[in-house]
């Protein structure tokens, strides 16, 4: 009987601390949803931006493409944009 | 004629003693591989927890895990006993083979169950429970199998310490279960890791029996996405990125200040998945967490486990009893998390599919996939499986906690 009375009180304690343990963390990561939209609201938007700038491509690499092209190519086809996948 | 003799008694025949229990755990080595192979249940887990069952039952091989007993009594094959703690590892190897130098090194004291939470850490994705974060609570009804278990095993008989072990498989988390009953119960450990882990394995089996039973085919073509769209989330996750990244260093600050008896298993699961999470500032320790570590202890664990389950430690009433109690506190853990989502749709406009709460138990994302394609049976168009993952990741938290309280008060 004397187990069973542990038993019991194990599973009160155990359940209770279980829940709980599981709403801190969910009212946690309700907190920090909160602070992250607050202080780093968008997702790496910088990198969006800088895809289509293809322009700033050195002038090096760009002449070593050039001449690439047209040594495979025979001289036939020319670079009109070079852009970073 | 005395070289046929010395090759008779070279073979395992010979060693029997007269002794042919040793087939019966044979076949059940190749009823587990074929489960593994055939059916592919978790055949990750099962095929090198059935070949080490296979290799650990051949008379004369030595390759069996030689149980201590609770005082840390082994008997050696030369009749003499010594104590397992005082022996160092090198004379376990040369004492007693291969596999029990790997039992005692990596799985008694407790090392590989924390670092196979950092394997599953690096390969879980929280994503679905920030998504769903309500649905996370049912990671907690469904460890009541747990407590339910260690009530109905006390009253038979066992310790509390023994109870609590036993109970801890309706977790459905073998490392959790390993790790709990190391610290409780370590004289258990074969029979209580093959009956986790087999039940793991035994999901696709066992999640639709108890659907079956208690849940009405109504309840279950509840569409969660339906749902979703009648009541939209309030929250907006605006920075995924780093809400992931700060997830795993705020849950093992609070659980670790609240239940530090739970933190090895709770802060090795976020340490993998911060590694994850961080993306190429990391990549190289994820994929060594993830792929290397995982797997190589993962190989250790399931044939190390498997080799525990010998004759003389498997077929008794103890195991026996372990196995029953093990299938209870699995079946109640679902049962339990199903109740609760019926209970909570009482009160609530936005309906729950009952099979989110049947995967509040951990086996992460078996129970998922299984509760996906129990939904899909009754309608094609509802996929289940992200809400599903949110109770289902929240249940390994959830039993990782469980097994701190036991541990706890226990230990």
């Amino acid at each position: 009987m004397e187990n069973l009375g542990l038993g019991l009180t194990l599973m009160l304690i155990g359940m209770i601390t279980v829940f709980a343990i599981l709403l801190i963390v969910i009212y946690l990561s309700k907190g920090l949803i909160n602070i992250v939209n607050k202080v780093a609201p968008e997702e790496a938007p910088k990198k969006k931006v800088e895809t289509p700038a293809t322009a700033k491509i050195d002038s090096n690499i760009m002449a070593i493409i050039e001449a690439a092209v047209k040594e495979l190519t025979a001289g036939k086809g020319t670079v009109t944009s070079v852009e970073k996948l | 004629m005395d070289i046929l003799n010395k090759l008779y008694e070279m073979t395992a025949f010979a060693q029997t003693g007269g002794d042919w229990t040793f087939l019966i755990m044979i076949l059940i080595a190749f009823v587990l591989l074929y489960l593994g192979i055939v059916k592919k249940y978790e055949p990750l887990l099962l095929i090198p927890i059935g070949f080490g069952v296979l290799l650990a039952n051949f008379p004369g091989g030595g390759m069996g895990v030689v149980q201590a007993a609770s005082d840390g009594t082994v008997v050696l094959p030369d009749g003499s006993k010594e104590i397992i703690w005082d022996m160092p590892l090198h004379k376990i190897a040369h004492e007693l083979g291969l596999m029990n130098f790997i039992y005692y090194m990596c799985i008694k004291t407790g090392f590989i169950p924390p670092i196979i939470f950092m394997g599953v850490g690096a390969l879980t994705d929280f994503g679905p429970m920030l998504r769903n974060l309500r649905l996370s609570i049912f990671g907690a009804g469904a460890q009541f199998g747990i407590f339910a278990v260690l009530l109905s095993a006390l009253a038979l008989g066992f310790t509390p310490q023994e109870a609590a072990s036993l109970g801890i498989i309706g977790g459905a988390d073998g490392p959790t279960a390993i790790f709990t009953t190391i610290k409780l119960a370590p004289h258990l450990l074969g029979p209580i890791a093959i009956a986790a882990y087999s039940y793991m394995a035994l999901v696709p089996v066992i999640v639709p029996l108890v659907v079956k039973l208690l849940c009405t085919k109504k309840e279950l073509m509840i569409n969660m996405k339906q749902q979703d769209k009648l009541y939209p989330n309030k929250t907006e996750i605006k920075n995924m990125r780093v809400l992931k990244i700060l997830f795993p260093i705020c849950v093992t600050t609070i659980v670790a200040l609240l239940v530090p008896t739970a933190v090895s298993l709770v802060g090795m699961l976020m340490f993998g998945n911060l590694l994850k999470e961080l993306g190429a500032m990391t990549s190289r320790l994820f994929e060594t967490a993830s792929n290397a570590i995982m797997n190589t202890a993962t190989i250790f664990l399931g044939l190390s486990v498997g080799a525990t389950m010998t004759s003389d430690a498997f077929l008794n009433f103890t195991t026996i009893g372990i196995v029953v109690g093990g299938f209870l506190a699995f079946a109640l853990s679902i049962g339990a998390g199903i109740c609760m989502a019926k209970i909570f749709n009482l009160f609530v406009k936005k309906k729950v599919n009952p099979l989110v709460g049947a995967t509040g138990l951990s086996a992460v994302p078996m129970a998922s996939r299984v509760a996906n394609d129990i939904a899909t049976q009754y309608d094609p168009k509802n996929h289940v499986l992200n809400y599903c993952m949110a109770s289902n990741i929240s249940g390994v938290i959830g039993s990782a906690v469980a097994a701190g309280v036991l541990i706890s008060f226990l230990g």
